[in-house]
């Protein structure tokens, strides 16, 4: 495909202040289209906060958000996730008491069996867009190692199949940029590692785009193109993997001090 | 370039903290009032304003007191007690029960309150704290909290009937003062209710378990790592919020003289929003709340017809709710 | 115990029956705490009859113009509260609900106290025809069975519609949004719409039950929109079931049943006693049920999870 040129997301000055307490103090970064870029910081470092301004579950205090060009600061989540970019959450937050496949679906976009005018004008097209959708869930739990669930209450799987389940459904509305907020935490490795193939296959086929939050550093390591480092709410380094190793700045915000050796 | 301008933009949102907002809320209902009774001065003259100004302040004395109990299991609990306008009618009843039996009345009041205060912690026994250890949920609670309104208030209608009473103390005798005419029981009851609310702020300021019970219902999860013995200040808050209700309900059935064992209801909404404007579990708060719904409905009668009384504490309700769903004195919330 | 006895019982069965299928869609699939149904009810119920008596027009037409009207009363709540944390919209849809009663006790175009009466008349026509056409299969005596075969076929209808939506796609929002609106905002749902949609049906079904509420006590009085009949409808949802529509239907019956048939038993109650006891009757049920199986008769409990 032949994508737009310029980052994907741009970040210009972002602020967000709870009482007082500024847990992102400023913030500036790109994030290019089809990289794999890490986002990383020790804990409290203003991740999550700034996760919550880019998908619009916060309104900046100050500063510009751009996707695609297009200024999101403070634009409700759902006007934002339609323009293509979809988060996860850190809590992990499946729909408890509908099946793993309604998860699914409910991420579907251009669904017009959402909308009670197509519903009752053109119920034929909602139920081939109904087709197509359950197609892909499937496929998609299938990756995801949740095929045989697809019956069973979100409520029921356990704490990391929750997890796959929160990236399988963000990654079922087809978007151009996926925000995922500790997707490794609670899963098994053997699995953790086949959800990062997938993602790398799926940037390679798609261009999808992916900002992940992470804290283990062999896996932001070895798989990101380009890691952004937050400290107190600010961006203090962004680079490739190997050069965020040796940035001195990075290694003083994680161990509190200018002198320490590289981890 | 962008950077730095957005960087110089944020710094100057930066003063704009909470606290500079959070002190001037009340210095501005202050001023509101202020403005309010000099502009109904000015158009319906002194002595008409001064009286419904006394009016509204016997009122406030009881949907203050009322409100305390209301506001405080809402801060600490996260319940709505839709049950505790029925307790306010239970002190009321239990008044006439204790009468009947022979005490003499003030007496009668006395125990009418302990014996609310009583029934409320039974309701914290055998219902409320049921509920939550099984993980209820909010409609569950709120169902609940209506089946239990409705149990205590047919409950009452049941033994007492719904005709109106009184509670037989029948002094017809007025006070006047300048230009203001009050009946003896109106003026006992508006005594009564600033001086019993004069007393529980002090107790909530000094006591160590109002301070205790003020602090459980800021932050519940700070008092608890603090070591505060949460059982404790919950029964403690239920049989306070108990009698308080029952107080406010003699004071009510004092200063109307009549009443069926409708009233509850009939105040709960007028409780509610003295709760809300007072900030969510800030007992001062419900308090000054309590005057300020009192005086806005007895001030409206001189602009509308009397009727109208209870729509203005409905519609100032959901005007805060609304405008200001954090209240005069309370905080913003953080999201969960 | 008479045939009418149970005929008036199967009306109210379907009257509160209506009114409750748009609490269920409101608590049970999305999550609102629309505490202020009886309000909307009362808004249809009265348009129906002032339009009806006081500007001559058609019953019927007066009918689709009070679910137009509350349609726009929901629509007015919703735009104004749904915003509120959850208890705080509840406690907003009560404060509306107490306005609609207190302003049709009080103004001067609702007749107050004495209430409004003689809109009925082309509903009478319709039914003695229907009672004519019932006598030739012997069931000419009994005068509210037109009534209650009219509620049950709208009841039933809209009950069949009301599960068709709720399987589809559309339906499927409204219960990602009950069990959680971020994360179903956060896939690209526009959760204040579907609330709005949700509470605007609620509002319409509130209204069709005014209008047969109209019909069965034949002269309006606010009192017969207390909110305390939200709080049945409440309690006829959780004793059915939560988030299922035929609970609804099993609610309707079994609640009237109860509450109505304590009126054939004997006792040396006064008529208030008696009163005051199915009110406690009901308030216990509330409890009990909330506490035993807060998911309902034929609820599932997996679904019952209505957050702060
Ligand atoms: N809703 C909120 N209200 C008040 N403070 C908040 C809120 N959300 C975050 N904070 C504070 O903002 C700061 C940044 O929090 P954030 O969750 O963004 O950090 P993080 O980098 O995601 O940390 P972690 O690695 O632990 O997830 C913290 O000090 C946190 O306590
Ligand atoms: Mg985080």
């Amino acid at each position: 495909m032949t994508a737009p040129a310029g980052p994907i997301l741009e970040v210009r000055g972002a602020v967000k202040a709870f009482d007082g307490l500024l847990a992102v103090a400023g913030a500036s970064f790109d994030v290019e289209r089809g990289s794999i870029t890490a986002l990383i910081g020790p804990n409290g470092a203003g991740k999550t906060t700034m996760f919550d301004l880019l998908s619009g579950f916060g309104r900046p205090d100050a500063g510009t958000i751009r996707l695609a060009g297009r200024d999101i600061a403070g634009m409700a989540p759902y006007r934002i996730a339609n323009l293509g970019l979809v988060r996860t959450f850190q809590l992990t937050r499946v729909l408890a008491g509908m099946s793993v496949m309604d998860n699914m679906l409910l991420a579907a976009r251009n669904q017009p069996g959402e909308h009670l005018a197509a519903l009752i004008l053109s119920p034929g097209r909602s139920r081939a867009a109904e087709a197509a959708a359950r197609e892909s869930a499937i496929g998609l739990l299938a990756t995801f190692g949740l095929a045989a669930k697809a019956g069973d209450y979100a409520g029921a799987l356990s704490g990391g199949q929750r997890k796959l389940l929160e990236i399988a459904r963000a990654l079922m509305t087809g978007p151009s940029i996926v925000l995922l907020d500790e997707p490794m935490a609670g899963v098994n490795p053997t699995l953790g590692r086949d959800i990062l193939d997938h993602i790398a296959a799926l940037r390679s086929a798609r261009g999808t785009t992916f900002l992940f939050v992470e804290h283990d550093m062999d896996v932001v390591m070895t798989r990101a193109d380009k890691v952004i480092v937050m400290a107190q709410g600010r961006v203090i380094a962004t680079g490739t993997p190997a050069g965020i190793r040796a940035d001195p700045a990075v290694v003083e915000a994680y161990l509190g001090t200018p002198h320490a050796v590289a981890p | 370039m962008a950077g730095s301008n957005e960087a110089g933009k944020a710094d100057a949102l930066q003063p704009h903290g909470a606290g500079t907002l959070r002190l001037s809320r009340p210095v501005l209902l202050l001023l509101v009032i202020v403005v309010l009774f000099a502009a109904l001065v000015a158009l319906y003259g002194f002595d008409a304003t001064a009286q419904a100004t006394v009016n509204g302040l016997v009122a406030g004395g009881y949907l203050g007191l009322g409100a305390i109990g209301l506001s405080l299991i809402l801060g600490i609990l996260k319940l709505v007690n839709f049950a505790h306008g029925d307790l306010l009618v239970a002190g009321a009843y239990f008044t006439i029960l204790f009468g009947w039996l022979g005490l003499p009345l003030v007496v009668a009041m006395l125990f009418a309150m302990i014996a609310t205060a009583a029934l409320a912690v039974l309701t914290e026994k055998v219902v409320w704290q049921p509920l939550r250890q099984a993980g209820a949920g909010t409609l569950q609670l709120f169902l609940s909290a209506i089946g239990l309104a409705l149990v205590l208030r047919f409950g009452i209608q049941f033994f007492a009937g719904s005709q109106v009473r009184t509670l037989g103390a029948d002094i017809v005798s007025s006070i006047t003062i300048g230009p203001i005419h009050l009946g003896t029981l109106q003026a006992v009851a508006l005594v009564t209710g600033l001086v019993v609310m004069a007393v529980v702020g002090l107790a909530l300021r000094f006591t160590g378990i109002g301070k205790e019970m003020r602090a459980f219902a800021d932050n519940r999860a700070l008092a608890e790592v603090s070591g505060i013995n949460t059982r404790r200040i919950i029964d403690v808050t239920w049989a306070a919020s108990g009698f308080l209700a029952a107080l406010a309900g003699i004071l009510y059935a004092v200063a109307i003289g009549s009443f069926n064992p409708n009233f509850g209801v009939t105040l709960l909404l007028s409780l509610f929003a003295a709760t809300v404007l007072g900030g969510i579990g800030n007992a001062y708060g419900a308090l000054i709340g309590g005057l300020v719904i009192g005086l806005s409905q007895e001030w409206s009668t001189l602009l509308l017809n009397a009727r109208w009384k209870p729509a203005v504490g409905f519609a100032l309700l959901i005007l805060m709710l609304l405008l200001m769903p954090q209240g005069i004195f309370g905080k913003a919330r953080r999201r969960s | 115990m008479s045939v009418d006895f149970w005929i008036n019982v199967g009306v109210l069965a379907g009257i509160y029956g209506i009114f409750t299928l748009g609490l269920q869609l409101n608590a049970g699939f999305i999550g609102l705490l629309n505490f202020g149904q009886a309000g909307f009810m009362a808004i249809g119920a009265y348009a129906v009859g002032l339009l009806v008596v006081d500007f001559g027009w058609s019953l019927w037409l007066a009918l689709l113009a009070g679910i137009l009207l509350a349609v726009i009363g929901g629509l007015f709540v919703g735009i104004s509260s749904l915003r509120l944390r959850s208890d705080h919209f509840a406690i907003a849809t009560i404060a509306f609900a107490e306005i609609v009663r207190y302003v049709l006790q009080n103004a001067e175009f609702s007749g107050g106290n004495q209430g409004v009466l003689g809109y009925d008349e082309e509903w009478r026509t319709l039914s003695d025809w229907a009672l004519a056409k019932l006598a030739l299969i012997g069931l000419g005596d009994y005068t509210q069975l037109p009534l209650f075969i009219a509620v049950w076929l709208a009841f039933l209808v809209l009950l069949a519609v009301l599960i068709v939506l709720q399987g589809t796609p559309w339906g499927r929002v409204l219960r990602g949004i009950r069990e959680d609106e971020d994360a179903t905002a956060a896939l690209g749902k526009n959760v204040f719409a579907y609330k709005l949609q949700s509470l605007a049906i609620a509002a319409a079904l509130a209204a069709v039950a005014g209008f047969f509420v109209a019909l069965n006590v034949t002269f309006l009085y606010p009192s017969v929109f207390d909110p305390t009949f939200t709080f049945f409808g409440y309690a006829m949802l959780v004793l059915g079931g939560f988030a299922s529509y035929g609970g609804v239907v099993l609610g309707g019956i079994l609640f009237w049943t109860l509450l109505e048939g304590t009126r054939l038993f004997d006792t040396a109650l006064s008529a208030g006693q008696q009163a005051s006891l199915r009110f406690i009757i009901v308030g216990f049920f509330l409890l009990l049920l909330s506490r035993l199986r807060p998911q309902g008769l034929l609820g599932n409990r997996a679904e019952m999870r209505v957050r702060p």
